[in-house]
């Protein structure tokens, strides 16, 4: 084992995203702070990628309840009303944090902010650069982190939390050449990200494999609703190594139609009023089923198409879009784009309050790795609003935590380390079992799920969480470490299946007939902790 | 499908320098350079690259395949490829290091006293706006190979700021010291952009616009200006004058198969004239019959790249009426500056057309191949400016007996350097030398009057226009002027 290092500050922040970056930024002005990340800072995750938008009521014609209720309906009543209030109502000012730290996006000509109409809102609400709105906003929060004096860690992995009377006061974390380093902190931000990456199609970044539910669960924190993972209706189907690559949702807001191969408009079939923006949950299973039931085209999708558009709406509102499929020779100006569902977000993650503290004292988190605020249905563009909101509530609440004495913790660093060391002489491929994590999640705990699926899933999980992974050498032991959180991210997304008897968003279970409602479900959240697992029940 | 590929595998903890190991893999049908890495990865899990989001987006895959940066993650694997890390430092493998140029990237700082952007504004950022820091640009940059230049995503973040109402003022005198006139224009940043970002175009020469409304612009490029303005033309007359010398048409010796008129510039106008009227023998004896307006005047290039730009519009009217007059539908350059100003920088009524472009469109007279190796110097303002590449190579190989490729860069005359900074321009002739010497080859042909001027100030072997060497291996003696 080669030395390590170790790093104080007064708040830690692991993960640069949307959320992350913006936790910093705001604990940057309490005291010291420290930023990691599995990859340079600023390029990796998911909020990068995001397209279509944010979305926050800036309009006098629209209101806050409204965004309220759309949420909360769209989740089906499973997300906690508190958070989706705090989301709702910040969401505004933290767009405008980003419009005054230098933001690009588009205005109309009374300079005031584009929005776009996305599924299930009443409002046109979804703000928007073009279809790189992500990119737009990383973009401004680097630069607002160049300014500031937060101190940072390109390509540093956190592998586990650590615990010290029953607080956190910190992580380990690894180097690319397997390095370790001790991350000692009076408070520490989870701001890691999703990971649907545990699923073989997925819209994901690499990096996107629930490093922080595991990490967090591990830890002793309750984690809530992890079955709930929303599948996005549109991912590509082809080539075979793009399946699962996001298409915008702002294809379907700018326009586009579904159809199956026989050419028919299928989502009359399947909600008529809203049709193609309708929530993510509806249009998945319906393309789902389309594909099943045999009316899907050669390579396994449904036809989306935007060439009705004129080519210049195309051209200014989806730039992306049509660069990305030009490049698979695909002129999405005159051809259908061929899509199919692909898994895209987890609702569920560590339980937080409004303060952004999870049940482990000294641990904030926020962003995706976070559950309660999207239920159990995310709405396109509130995923980054949430980035914003929670992530600013993050690094404020963790920068006011009190200083205070950390002793380093030997016991926990020489286990980490034999656990490291246990690699070196493992004979299980890394990249094998991955693949075979995100083949069994895809076939056992898809879009349908059953309880005998989600058996055998089990079974299977628990098969390759024995096996003992290898690295060949030091520099192996992130991508170990990386499995070994996608096991246990996977674990939790399927005890949580198992104990929701209902469907409920984007949880759909076959097996099971129920006679209620969403709003009336006599189910609250699926809490997951290292002790136990268990469903709330409502009170009627 | 079966991919074979060639490696770069660097380790600098054990190797002094890196070596290219082959592969040979399966991959499924459309995969990406990058699905290649990741099976290679399966059986070395040694090999070091970066990857994150897969989709374009987040600029951490940029490696060469056959020399041009791509994307890992979008760019189509092709059989037999070859795979290196960018020309940055090495970590390891495919890997960069990326964080000193991104580090580097000029920030906006807004200000309290600074006002939302328009629509209009947003319109222009945009543009500037799409980078991802892939720094594929800051990796084949020239003038950061041999100046302190910050490079060209610098630039392009600069001119946002610029742009930008939120930070009001301007730090163009910042930009300056960053390397602002160091840019030799040669618009490779903009063709290996993945995002398509024209920064020479939208960034330093608008910067360098406004450096001129500051007064800022350097003494030797404003002495050109004010040739232009009071000469029409960016270089003084020397002994001989190109339309002094020929008639305005000027007929072919056999059936007129095409007709063009001739954009002398002022480099083949004034200075080399010899080439131009090289050129006009390459034309009869190939049955074009090339029209020859002697109102023209300078294009403008020189004084778009440098920034001063005011008296432009009335270059660019007087030059297109010239043309249009006569009802020429196809003018044809021979200055690859030229061509690029006319091309990128007009808006013609009329169809522009590089020489080489001409012939291989047209057909060549018979040659007869000259006993000699030939190396070819691809000027910037063709390569980059005009994407031709092919053309001139496969007129090249119809004239000489051995030809010998070398890598293309720009060898520092363009963009104001030479007159502005010669150190720079010199300093990057040197370079040229240098690949001149590794070929081998007995003479370097290029087309441009601004390259063949300069390499041949820093070449050992003879710098010959491709006119001069068709004239010579159509059997006859190349133009001299006394
Ligand atoms: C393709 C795509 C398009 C989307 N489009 C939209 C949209 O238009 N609108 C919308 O609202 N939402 C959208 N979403 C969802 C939204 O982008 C994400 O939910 C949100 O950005 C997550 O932000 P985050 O900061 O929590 O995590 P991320 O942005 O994913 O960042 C996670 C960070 O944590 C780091 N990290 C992970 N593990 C570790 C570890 N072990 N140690 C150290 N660092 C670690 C990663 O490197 C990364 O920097 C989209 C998602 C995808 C995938
Ligand atoms: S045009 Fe050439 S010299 Fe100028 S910034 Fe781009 S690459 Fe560098
Ligand atoms: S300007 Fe283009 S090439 Fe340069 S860093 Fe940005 S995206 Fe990459």
């Amino acid at each position: 084992m080669q030395d390590q290092e170790i790093i104080r500050s007064h708040v830690l922040v692991i993960g640069s995203g949307g959320a992350g970056v913006r936790a910093a930024i705001e604990a940057s002005n309490a005291g010291t702070c420290v930023l990691i990340s599995k990859t340079i800072v600023g390029k990796g995750g998911c909020t990068i990628m995001a397209e279509g938008g944010y979305n926050a009521v800036m309009s006098e014609a629209d209101t806050i309840s409204d965004h309220y209720a759309d949420t909360m309906k769209g989740g089906a009543y499973l997300n906690d009303p508190e958070l989706v209030r705090v989301l709702t109502e910040e969401a505004p000012a933290r767009m405008n944090d980003l419009i005054s730290w230098g933001g690009v996006f588009d205005i109309t000509d009374t300079c005031t902010i584009c929005q776009r109409p996305f599924g299930g809102q009443c409002f046109p609400r979804t703000c928007y650069a073009g279809d790189r709105t992500g990119h737009e906003i990383m973009a401004t929060l680097m630069e607002q982190l160049s300014n500031s004096n937060v101190r940072i860690f390109h390509e540093i992995s956190a592998f586990d939390l650590i615990v010290s009377q029953g607080r956190i006061v910190g992580a380990f974390g690894l180097d690319r050449k397997g390095k370790m380093y001790t991350f000692l902190a009076d408070a520490t931000v989870l701001a890691s990200g999703g990971g649907t990456r545990v699923y073989d199609i997925s819209t994901n970044s690499s990096g996107g494999n629930g490093d922080g539910y595991a990490m967090g669960w591990r830890a002793g924190a309750e984690l809530i609703d992890m079955e709930q993972v929303q599948f996005h209706p549109t991912g590509a189907v082809y080539p075979w190594d793009a399946r699962g690559r996001l298409v915008t949702e702002a294809v379907r807001g700018e326009g586009g139609v579904l159809k199956n191969s026989n050419g028919e408009r299928f989502m009359s079939r399947y909600d008529p009023d809203r049709m193609e923006l309708s929530t993510r949950d509806v249009v998945a299973r319906a393309c789902a089923t389309e594909i099943q039931e045999g009316r899907g085209t050669i390579h396994g999708g449904v036809w989306l198409d935007v060439s009705h558009l004129p080519a210049k709406r195309i051209e200014e509102r989806l730039p992306v879009m049509l660069e990305q499929f030009l490049k698979y020779g695909v002129d999405i100006r005159t051809q259908p784009m061929e899509v199919g569902p692909t898994a895209h977000h987890i609702m569920g993650g560590l339980r937080i309050t409004p303060f952004c503290q999870t049940t482990l004292p000294g641990l904030f988190a926020c962003g995706e790795v976070t559950g309660g605020v999207h239920g159990a249905n995310r709405l396109g563009g509130n995923a980054l609003a949430d980035t914003q909101v929670f992530g600013r509530r993050a690094g404020a609440f963790a920068g006011s935590e009190p200083a205070r004495e950390i002793q380093f913790p030997e016991d926990q660093a020489d286990s980490a380390k034999k656990m490291l060391e246990k690699f070196l002489a493992g004979d299980a491929s890394p990249g094998t079992v991955k693949r075979e994590i995100q083949r069994i999640m895809w076939d056992g705990a898809g879009i349908f799920r059953s309880k005998s699926t989600l058996e055998e899933t089990r079974a299977a999980l628990d098969a390759l969480s024995k096996k003992n992974l290898k690295a060949d050498s030091p520099s192996g032991f992130n991508e170990c470490c990386t499995v070994r959180n996608m096991i246990d991210t996977a674990r939790l997304i399927v005890t949580g299946a198992f104990l929701r008897d209902e469907s409920r968003g984007a949880h759909v279970r076959t097996d099971i007939v129920q006679d209620w409602d969403a709003q009336v479900s006599p189910f609250g959240h699926t809490i997951l902790t290292r002790t136990g697992a268990t469903i709330e029940r409502r009170k009627s | 499908m079966q991919i074979s590929v060639t490696i770069s595998r660097f380790n600098p903890d054990t190797d002094t320098s890196p070596r290219m190991e082959p592969w040979n893999v399966q991959v499924e049908d459309g995969a990406r350079v990058l699905n290649v890495l990741e099976r290679i990865h399966d059986m070395d899990p040694t090999l070091l690259f970066r990857s994150s989001c897969r989709a374009g987006q987040c600029g951490s895959c940029a490696v060469k395949m056959n020399g041009e940066p791509v994307l890992a993650c979008t760019e189509e694997a092709l059989d037999g490829m070859v795979i290196e890390p960018l020309d940055l430092p090495v970590i390891g493998d495919l890997m960069v290091d990326l964080v000193p140029g991104i580090n580097d990237i000029p920030r906006i700082h807004p200000s309290e006293c600074g006002t939302n952007p328009t629509q209009e504004d947003v319109l222009r950022i945009k543009p500037l706006r799409d980078c991802i820091e892939c720094l594929s640009c800051v990796s084949v940059c020239p003038a950061m190979k041999v100046t302190e230049f910050l490079g060209p995503t610098s630039m392009r973040s600069q001119m946002r700021i610029a742009l930008d109402p939120r930070e009001p003022g301007n730090r163009i005198r910042e930009a300056l010291e960053q390397g602002l006139f160091t840019c030799t224009s040669c618009n490779r940043c903009w063709r290996v952009c993945p995002k398509n970002i024209e920064t020479p175009g939208k960034a330093i020469e608008k910067l360098r616009e406004i450096a001129n409304r500051e007064g800022l612009t350097l003494p030797r490029h404003q002495e050109v200006a004010e040739l232009v303005r009071t000469t029409g033309r960016s270089v003084e007359s020397g002994k001989h004058v190109f339309l002094d010398l020929v008639d305005e048409v000027i007929e072919p010796f056999g059936d007129v198969k095409r007709e063009v008129g001739f954009f002398v510039g002022c480099m083949f106008n004034a200075r080399l004239p010899e080439r131009a009227m090289d050129m006009l023998e390459v034309m009869r004896h190939a049955g074009i019959r090339v029209i020859i307006p002697k109102d023209q005047v300078c294009c403008g290039s020189p004084l778009i790249r440098t920034g001063q730009t005011s008296i432009i519009n009335a270059l660019m009217e007087k030059n297109i009426r010239v043309f249009q007059d006569r009802g020429i539908t196809t003018v044809m350059t021979m200055c690859a500056g030229c061509g690029a100003t006319l091309k990128n920088d007009y808006e013609t009524p009329f169809e522009v057309k590089d020489v080489s472009e001409i012939l291989t469109e047209t057909g060549l007279p018979p040659l007869k191949l000259l006993q000699t190796t030939a190396t070819y110097h691809d000027p910037c303002h063709l390569m980059n400016g005009q994407q031709i590449t092919k053309q001139p190579r496969e007129i090249l190989v119809q004239a000489v007996e051995r030809f010998i490729e070398m890598p293309a860069m720009c060898c520092g005359s363009g963009g104001g350097v030479r007159s502005g900074l010669p150190d720079e321009a010199a300093a990057l002739g040197e370079m040229r030398r240098t690949a001149i010497r590794k070929t081998g080859a007995d003479v370097v042909v290029t087309i441009c009057p601004f390259c063949e001027y300069h390499i041949q100030e820093h070449s050992d072997k003879p710098v010959k226009n491709l006119m001069t060497i068709l004239v010579e291996a159509l059997g006859e003696k190349p133009t001299e002027l006394s």
